[in-house]
């Protein structure tokens, strides 16, 4: 059985009862996921509406369900290493399977997680609120979500086929290197950001290409809302940023792959490079993050408050304002390198300096709320509990921020507890603010309001509990990324407070799943296309959203289009209907998405010739692409009129308005 | 699909103008793809381990062949552009086809120099120096590579179809493409070989 | 025959090659490294504009301010890139 040699390299190199327990969920899921398909015939379905739309919406939702499955990945890598540092000398996990579960958690909740949950609502929201049909690369667009896919696909596989990297989110060389993490988990890493990391980039092109110049007719600029501005802003920063990881992504495996000497400690090489441009793209990556974040909030705020949101040009500026610093503060991810005081200065005055932006918005949305006749609906309850939360996280980093001091606090758990502080609150909560929010819109039901609440509570009674423990901690000395510590440090007490706060997160998270099962039971569906009383255009569409969205243009003239058109009676859509022009639907992008999935783990485990056959696969796709010829389609006036007549006429057209009050 | 006929070809429709935005702003991403190259250069130069030094294996005569039939090639595809703004189909096919061929020259003089660095000793992994110069004029050589199969594939294209508005956007981007690839060369042709050979 | 050769174009070609030449005389004369690197800044950076603007026509177009944007942003961010990580790694190391 000499062939059967050739298999032995998939083997996880350190296997444990809870792995291959998994790999066994893992396989029966994916084969009853196979046969439910296959029995209720739905492939023809999902090939159809699903596998090859260019539609942004589609695109957007199924970006939405991934961030949330994986949602679910990194809570249970979270849940495990709360358990294990609950006690001391926790025996649990050992320290080898403790740092597989930090290096995924991490690489999961910011590249598969976090990511597609913003690219969910960009796609979804930013046309709608522009007064656009579409993205300006429909079929571009659809490449980024496969392969997207394709990477989280590759590099959740690792765990079950090949081992999981182990060396941090962050994969430092020279522990990332070949002499010292011998299995292919490294591979993994390098190869599925690489692949995700080119969808990003062609996101950042498609969304900035769109806001520049798909806007409606009399949306200037300075016009346009404030989510679409945030979008605007991250998907500039994503396109400087994302060519730098590309790169060392690159050197990283060309080290590993082909021995070259770009991170080695040998012939030159300088391992300290790798951790320069990781966080070069790093940490404008943060700001990726958390501006369509702010974005959400300006959106929520403003609507929950009934105001118009405070102080727009200068949430504008400071947008700009951050955009640029952020590529001007990365060394403060290693003031401990080694790099001399001038550097360390230089950077420490810079990273405190971008607090000053961020500070300016915190209290525009403070004026917003000022005086406004606040409504606490679940998505303003994240809101408002952002505000606090986000703000102490933001202290600590001005903390962080002095290098002197951070020779203290680096690696600490209060560096853990930090970033944690403002993701969660920034991020996360933004994100489930705006499922919470914009959910009508796309499902035709509200959640339901008080299981809302109650998840919101959980979550930061849960969140305060499982963090603010670490900055005590870290102080006293706990490091980061440590699979244990003995009694005698003292640090059990606190982390087993951590681990109460944790379960309660994973509880509030597992509310979030039987909300929607519960509001998809039992909410009411005939709540009309604007339930909240919201402000901008995205709301001035149909529930559910029609192929085409908007039957005429809007014609805009202020910032809060739709608010006006409700409240002064300003006419949005005027005009005959004409045939309008769509894209077609296209296999390509998914097959691509598998190409490169081939491609990718065939270079995970050096096997050369599929690997180049992946990448011919490419090119040829590319090739295929540029000599065809597809002039998309059109829905006729005549198909137009009576999906209008279906969906209850359009908004604005002389109609009194319904609206359902929450 | 409506064309604006008062505009040049490749601006004429509405996707063509969001084809041409949408590639600069690709070609802002190229530049800060291209500045990591030469930050990793820059830093690694000096880093050459048991291997040559740039002083010791860079030579005149390919850099300045190369440097010169691609400058060229960057003013033939201008040529191409303009003919094709002036609707002369066989003159932009015709500088088209010396722009190609004068960047598979670029290319194989490429190819004979980095044959000569591997008889030299100086291989892909010999150093850290020999990585990142090889990293670095491999992606732009790459690039060019690229670039020769899909101006060969644009030609086919408007010889088969005619100079209609997509392929007069496709040909244009294409020339931002090619000049934008010589502007990098400049920053080699400077920074790597003339540095390498003064220092 | 002589409109296929816009001037634009050819004097553009003709101030490249003399952009070349003169960097080349760094290497063909013994200048000092300071003065050779500053001539091959100089010089670089003009042709590379040269480009942009005369070849790439970065400006005709009703986008040519985002255009213009875009690239001034990478060029500043490369810059910062490839002079800090110098800074870091190298000089203040």
């Amino acid at each position: 059985m000499e062939f059967l040699k050739f298999f032995e390299r998939f083997a996880i190199p350190n296997p444990s009862p809870m792995i291959y327990g998994s790999m066994v969920a893992i396989a029966l899921v994916s084969i009853g996921i196979v046969v439910g398909i296959t029995y209720f015939k739905k492939w023809g379905y999902l090939w159809r509406e699903w596998f090859t739309t260019v539609d942004h919406k589609k695109i957007g939702i199924m970006y939405l369900i991934s961030a949330l499955l994986m949602l679910f990945r990194g809570g249970a890598d979270a849940i495990l290493m709360r358990a294990q540092l609950a006690t001391p000398d926790g025996k649990l996990l050992d320290a080898q399977h403790y740092n597989e579960i930090f290096t995924t958690h991490g690489v999961v909740m910011i590249m598969f997680m976090a990511m597609p949950f913003i690219f969910a609502f960009m796609n979804l929201i930013v046309p709608l609120q522009i007064g656009a049909r579409d993205v300006a690369f429909p079929r571009l667009n659809a490449l980024s979500f496969w392969l997207f896919f394709a990477g989280a696909m590759l590099f959740n596989l690792s765990f079950v086929i090949g081992g999981s990297p182990d060396a941090g989110w962050t994969s430092y060389f020279p522990l990332a290197g070949n002499d010292f993490s011998e299995s292919v988990g490294t591979n993994y890493y390098m190869l599925a950001l690489q692949i995700s990391g080119i969808g990003s980039l062609m996101t950042g092109i498609n969304m900035m290409t769109t806001i520049l110049k798909m806007r409606a007719p009399g949306m200037t600029l300075m016009k346009m809302p404030m989510f679409t501005w945030s979008s605007l802003i991250a998907n500039v920063i994503i396109v400087f940023a994302f060519p730098v990881l590309t790169v060392a992504l690159l050197m990283g495996t060309t080290d590993r792959l082909f021995g070259t000497h770009f991170f080695a400690t040998s012939n030159g090489g300088m391992d300290m490079l790798w951790a320069n441009f990781f966080w070069v793209w790093g940490h404008p990556e943060v700001y990726i993050l958390i501006l369509p974040a702010f974005g959400i909030y300006s959106e929520v705020i403003s609507t929950f408050s009934r105001r118009n949101l405070y102080g727009y040009t200068s949430m504008v500026a400071s947008m700009v304002l951050i955009s640029l610093l952020s590529f001007l503060v990365w060394t403060h991810h290693f003031f401990t390198m080694g790099q001399g005081a001038l550097t360390n200065s230089i950077f420490s005055i810079t990273t405190m300096a971008i607090a000053v932006p961020t500070g300016v918005k915190i209290f525009n949305w403070l004026f917003t709320m000022w005086k406004g006749k606040i409504r606490f609906t679940t998505p303003m309850l994240y809101a408002v509990g952002f505000i606090p939360l986000f703000t102490i996280g933001g202290v600590t980093g001005v903390m962080l921020a002095m290098s002197a001091a951070d020779y203290q606090y680096h690696n600490t758990m209060f560096l853990v507890a930090h970033f944690h502080n403002t993701i969660i609150p920034g991020v996360v909560f933004a994100m489930l603010a705006g499922l919470t929010y914009y959910w009508p819109k796309f499902f035709g039901f509200m959640l339901n309001e008080k299981i809302g609440k109650t998840t919101f509570w959980l979550l930061s009674v849960g969140f305060v509990l499982a963090f603010f423990p670490m900055y005590i901690t870290g102080l006293d000395g706990q490091a980061r990324r440590m699979y244990t510590y003995s009694a005698a440090t003292g640090f059990g007490p606190l982390n087993l407070v951590s681990f109460v706060g944790a379960g309660l997160m994973a509880i509030a998270f597992l509310t979030i799943v039987y909300n929607v099962y519960y509001s998809f039971k039992n909410s009411p569906r005939n709540i009309g296309s604007d339930p909240w009383d919201a402000r901008s255009l995205e709301w001035a569409t149909h529930t559910p959203v029609p192929e085409y969205n908007f039957a005429r243009l809007p014609q805009v003239s202020s910032s809060e289009a739709f608010w006006d058109s409700k409240k002064k009676g300003h006419q949005l859509f005027t005009g005959e209907l004409k045939d309008i022009h769509m894209p077609n639907n296209s296999g390509v992008p998914f097959i691509m998405g598998i190409i490169f999935f081939i491609a990718g783990f065939s270079f995970v485990f050096a096997l050369w010739v599929p690997a180049v056959i992946g990448l011919i696969g490419v090119f040829v796709c590319m090739a295929l692409r540029s000599f065809e010829v597809d002039h998309g389609r059109h829905i006729h006036v005549k198909e137009i009129k009576e999906i209008e007549e279906k969906l209850g006429g359009a908004k604005n057209e002389n109609r009194p308005h319904e609206t359902s009050r929450v | 699909m409506k064309i604006d006929h008062t505009k040049p070809l490749e601006y004429s429709t509405d996707q063509n103008q969001l084809n041409i935005l949408g590639f600069w702003i690709f070609l802002g991403a190229e530049i800060m793809l291209f500045a990591t190259l030469f930050t990793t250069y820059f830093t690694l130069q000096g880093r050459t381990g048991n291997g040559p030094t740039p002083g010791e294996i860079f030579e005149i005569t390919p850099v300045l062949i190369e440097t010169f039939v691609l400058l060229t090639s960057s003013f033939t595809i201008g040529l191409a552009i303009h003919a094709m703004r002036l609707g002369r189909k066989k003159a932009m096919l015709t500088f088209f086809g010396i722009t190609l061929l004068l960047g598979l020259g670029f290319l194989s003089t490429e190819i004979l120099e980095f044959m000569t660095y591997y008889h030299e000793g100086a291989t892909y992994q010999t150093s850290a120096f020999t990585a990142a110069l090889m990293t670095t004029l491999g992606t732009h050589g790459g690039h060019v590579t690229l670039g020769l199969f899909w101006g060969l594939f644009i030609i086919l294209q408007v010889k088969k179809r005619g100079l209609t508005p997509e392929n007069a956007n496709k040909a244009f981007i294409f020339s931002l493409y090619w000049h934008f690839l010589d502007v990098v060369w400049i920053f080699i042709f400077s920074f790597i070989y003339l540095k390498g050979m003064i220092m | 025959m002589k409109e296929l050769f816009p001037a634009k174009q050819v004097m553009g070609f003709i101030f490249s090659l003399v952009l070349t030449v003169v960097a080349l005389l760094v290497y063909f004369m013994d200048m000092s490294f300071t003065v050779g690197m500053t001539i091959l800044l100089v010089t670089a950076f003009i042709q590379a504009f040269l480009q942009l603007v005369v070849f790439m026509h970065a400006g005709e177009s009703k986008d040519g301010k985002s255009i213009y944007t875009v690239i001034y942003y990478g060029v500043i961010i490369a810059l910062v890139t490839v002079f800090g990580s110098l800074l870091i790694l190298i000089w203040d190391m």
